[in-house]
């Protein structure tokens, strides 16, 4: 690894609710290898120039969960982000505290709002008691059963993905994709009893809020992919429940209306996704549309290749297979 | 004042097995903690935890490898009791929710790992600890207990001859909290942070062993420190011994592979203390490669093949990639030993109990002992689970039992009066400074080869910073989330356990374990076959010793 050290500038969020008048930025310039990870300059920040800075930290090895922050605008965990390709980008360092947490002091957030989502999945076995797990001896998993955990077992709960959501930030009933992920994990888990009571009672409790920007699966440190098991998630919940929320509803009403010839009905998937009484609600918004763009109210011509799209439904529909 | 029945400080495997069997027995308890449970270093545990469940395997085999490899310290009735719980703690686990990785069968797979005679180490992936930690808090998260999240702990209150209490700093409130309960148990732990260069987490700091000392505990061979052989080269972040399990080997500059030297029947796979030992050696000897952060060896995975690297080395796989740019799967890796556990610890019995009526410890903070002079891996998390029920179980009798706590108002004032003079002073000695300075110390001369002079200059200059803390300064004045005031906590408790550390290992004049002392090469039965207690006394550590159980097997030289 290089030795040669390269100057690199700090821009540290600090602010102590209560005390400062408002947030400010302090810079710190320090000379570093250019793989040294934030954290370590952060501590060494805390050691020899101001120990009062607030941060969380401990592992230093992407396993605690415990260090993410806002670094040059994206959730990070700041020991396995290396300053060299940040100065590189953006020639600073910017440090910041996650968001969608309140501050506490500096880098440091009140976790409580992402901890109440992850208990509210009810994260933990449920157990039929009349199917009890085999006396003395573990439950039988195929290498197969395992592999549908996919990579959710991997999850720190760091929260890096509940602080680059847009969801949470916009909607407080959103329970954000790190409690999305867990729910998927227990869902999938061959010992748990409660598989269709847990999909039935997320489908009105945030699944459809998710707005498959995928910034999620993009922070994540671990490559959990929260936004690919909320697909799945909503992808289980139709089947076994079909659609209860207008999302589920659009969703299946969005697949059904491209089937016939391949562009949308407009008037075909506002009913389908909120009925007619719904309909009757949007009339003004229909009269709006009509105004300006009056061929998206006609019936849509079959556009050519629609044979593409058929080999598109057959794959996304394939002959069902034994479960593992 | 807050009022317990049960205060389990450490919310780790350890302190979560204590807090669930508690809570079975029918007590209101509390977890202390100084991070979020799912936080603890319990998570960082990879490799996996063993329990003779192969047909071609036995608990006879595990007791009897337990032994060897604690070079024959280990009290052989514990490690029976131990390793028979072994099977049940595994399947408990999995009860719970663990997700484990299977073989074909449906089975819980198993790896080998060292100083075992089977492959007997169950495992996820190479993130067992996570698993378990995961898999217990989801099935601790259906009872009713106390969490207090983000608090240091800094005394435990004993009076009339029994454990009262305790006292922890509050860090999101930046306020002392006394908290009345019948028992406490220190789950938190290891020190490892004693080191400068160690695979432990910043958190690592023995809080519970040093306060267990305080109020009058016996900590048992605390001079027996375990370094693992197989550390990154610069930042120390741990290569789990699983590697060397599912092929793995160790190179030296000149392309041996030099094991074959140190341990001619198991290789790479002997025990840590003797792997650690022949890379020390390697380098020392000028066979080492040599760069820019010191001496180191290769461990070579390359061989193993892209499929099974990255899917049961999984996180190993990032590691590299992320702390030491390099690729497993086609280059080797630079490792070196670095410090990793504590065979020592708060002295007990296999039921928790210390010498203190009421306090209780499990886990690495503890020593039960079972690891003796050098822990097998896979021994630790399963100590977590076994020992922690335990504690957990007799703590919860002891306070059905016990009768109603005496805590005084006044008792928070003395018991944080040093820490008022810590704020309060305009000029003094910087806590993250001397922390440096322990570290180094401990890094230079109390390593894994040791000697009378370099021990002797090792405790000069523990005792030193010891001096010039008297007089820490915490500079930063705000109540919320003052790390500079944590930093000062745990720096006093590093640097209580180091003295503990070099006086044991000053007086213990032979070489066991993972104990070598270059000027004492053999290990000598005769005179040091003890366990070392040590008792806190105003100008250092009294020093007595205990005698080793024996059941059925007879100390041998330890071949590998």
């Amino acid at each position: 690894m290089p030795t040669d050290t390269i100057s690199a500038p700090f821009d540290i969020y600090r602010y102590r609710p209560g005390k400062d008048a408002a947030p400010r930025y302090q810079r710190f310039t320090l000379e570093l290898t250019p793989h040294t990870p934030v954290l370590t300059a952060l501590l060494k920040i805390r050691a020899e120039i101001d120990p009062s800075l607030g941060l969380r930290y401990s592992c230093r090895s992407a396993i605690c969960g415990s260090c993410a922050m806002q670094i040059n605008s994206k959730s990070r965990l700041a020991c396995e982000t290396h300053i060299g390709p940040e100065v590189e980008r953006h020639g600073r360092i910017v440090v910041e505290p996650m968001r969608n947490q309140p501050v506490l002091r500096d880098l440091v957030v009140d976790q409580s709002p992402f901890w109440r989502e992850y208990d509210k999945i009810e994260p933990h076995l449920k157990l039929d008691p009349r199917h009890p797990m085999p006396e003395g001896k573990a439950t039988s998993m195929s290498p197969a059963q395992v592999d549908r955990f996919k990579e959710t077992p991997r999850c720190i709960a760091c929260a890096a993905c509940y602080s680059a959501c847009p969801a949470v930030e916009a909607d407080p009933a959103f329970p954000g994709p790190m409690a999305l992920a867990k729910l998927y994990r227990f869902v999938v888990d061959p010992r748990d009893t409660a598989t269709q009571d847990r999909l039935v009672r997320i489908q009105p409790n945030g699944l459809w809020l998710c707005l498959r920007c995928h910034l999620c699966t993009e922070a994540c440190p671990k490559d959990v992919r929260p936004s690919e098991r909320i697909r799945d998630l909503k992808e289980m919940a139709i089947a076994a429940q079909g659609g209860t929320e207008l999302g589920s509803r659009h969703a299946i009403g969005f697949k059904e209306n491209l089937k016939g010839g391949g562009l949308l009905n407009e008037m075909k998937l506002v009913r389908a996704t909120s009925g007619l009484a719904g309909m009757a609600g949007q009339v003004g918004q229909g009269i709006r549309v009509w105004r300006k763009k009056p061929e998206i109210m006609k019936r849509p011509r079959t556009i050519e290749g629609m044979d593409e799209v058929e080999k598109i439904y057959a794959a996304l529909d394939p002959p069902p297979k034994e479960e593992p | 004042m807050l009022r317990h029945e049960v205060v389990v400080v450490g919310a780790g495997l350890a302190g979560q097995r204590a807090a669930l069997a508690a809570v079975e027995a029918g007590r209101d308890v509390a977890i202390v903690t100084k991070l979020h449970p799912l936080r603890s270093h319990s998570g960082a545990a990879q490799g996996g935890i063993n329990a003779a469940v192969g047909a071609e395997d036995s608990v006879d085999t595990h007791i009897y490898d337990t032994v060897k490899g604690s070079d024959y310290l280990g009290d052989q009735d514990a490690i029976e009791f131990f390793c028979r719980e072994a099977g049940p703690t595994v399947v408990e686990m999995e009860h719970f929710g663990t997700i484990f990785s299977r073989s074909e069968d449906g089975s819980l797979a198993r790896r080998a790992f060292g100083g075992a005679g089977f492959p007997r180490t169950i495992y996820a992936a190479d993130r067992t600890g996570l698993a378990l930690l995961q898999g217990l808090w989801e099935r601790l998260g259906t009872e009713r207990f106390t969490v207090y999240e983000e608090w240091d702990l800094t005394r435990v209150v004993v009076r009339d001859g029994r454990v009262q209490g305790i006292v922890a700093l509050d860090r999101k409130r930046g306020d002392f909290q006394e908290v009345a309960a019948k028992s406490v148990i220190i789950a938190t732990g290891p020190a490892g942070r004693i080191y400068g260069r160690t695979t432990n987490a910043h958190s690592c700091t023995g809080d519970g062993v040093a306060v267990a000392y305080h109020a009058g505990a016996f900590l048992k061979d605390m001079e027996f420190v375990q370094f693992h052989p197989t550390a990154l080269l610069e930042s120390g972040i741990l290569i789990t011994e699983g590697a060397r399990g599912e092929g793995g080997i160790l190179k030296n500059a000149t392309g041996e592979r030099f094991m074959a030297r140190y341990a001619p029947h198991v290789l790479d796979l002997a025990s840590r203390d003797v792997v650690s030992r022949a890379i020390v050696t390697e380098v020392l000897e000028g066979r080492g490669f040599t760069g820019p952060y010191g001496g180191y060896v290769h461990l070579e995975l390359m061989h193993l093949g892209k499929e099974k690297v990255e899917s049961r080395l999984q996180e190993i796989c990032d590691y590299c990639r992320l702390f030491a740019g390099i690729d497993p799967v086609t280059d080797p890796i630079p490792v070196y030993p670095a410090q990793h556990y504590m065979m020592g610890g708060v002295g007990t019995n296999i039921r928790g109990e210390t010498n203190v009526p009421g306090l209780y410890s499990a886990g690495e903070a503890a020593c039960v002992s079972i690891h003796g002079a050098n822990r097998l891996g896979g021994n630790s998390l399963l100590e977590t689970l076994v020992f922690g029920k335990e504690a957990g179980k007799a703590a919860a009798a002891y306070s059905e039992r016990a009768p109603a706590t005496v805590l005084h108002e006044t008792d928070l004032d003395s018991a944080t009066a040093s820490f008022r003079s810590w704020l309060s002073r305009s000029d003094g000695e910087d806590p993250s400074a001397l922390r440096t300075e322990l570290q180094q110390t401990m890094d230079r001369y109390v390593g894994i080869y040791r000697t009378e002079a370099d021990l002797m200059e090792g405790l000069r200059r523990v005792r030193a910073v010891k001096e010039r803390f008297s007089r820490v300064r915490v500079v930063d004045q705000s109540k919320v989330f003052n790390l500079n005031l944590t930093d000062a906590i745990e720096t006093e408790h590093l640097i209580d356990l180091a003295e503990v550390i070099v006086v044991g290992a000053y007086a213990r004049t032979e070489s066991r374990g993972a104990h070598s002392r270059s000027d004492y090469p053999k290990r000598d039965d005769a005179h040091w076959m003890k366990h070392t207690l040590a008792q806190r006394t105003p100008t250092g550590p009294n020093l007595s010793y205990s005698p080793v159980g024996f059941t059925r097997w007879e100390p041998k030289e330890r071949v590998y």
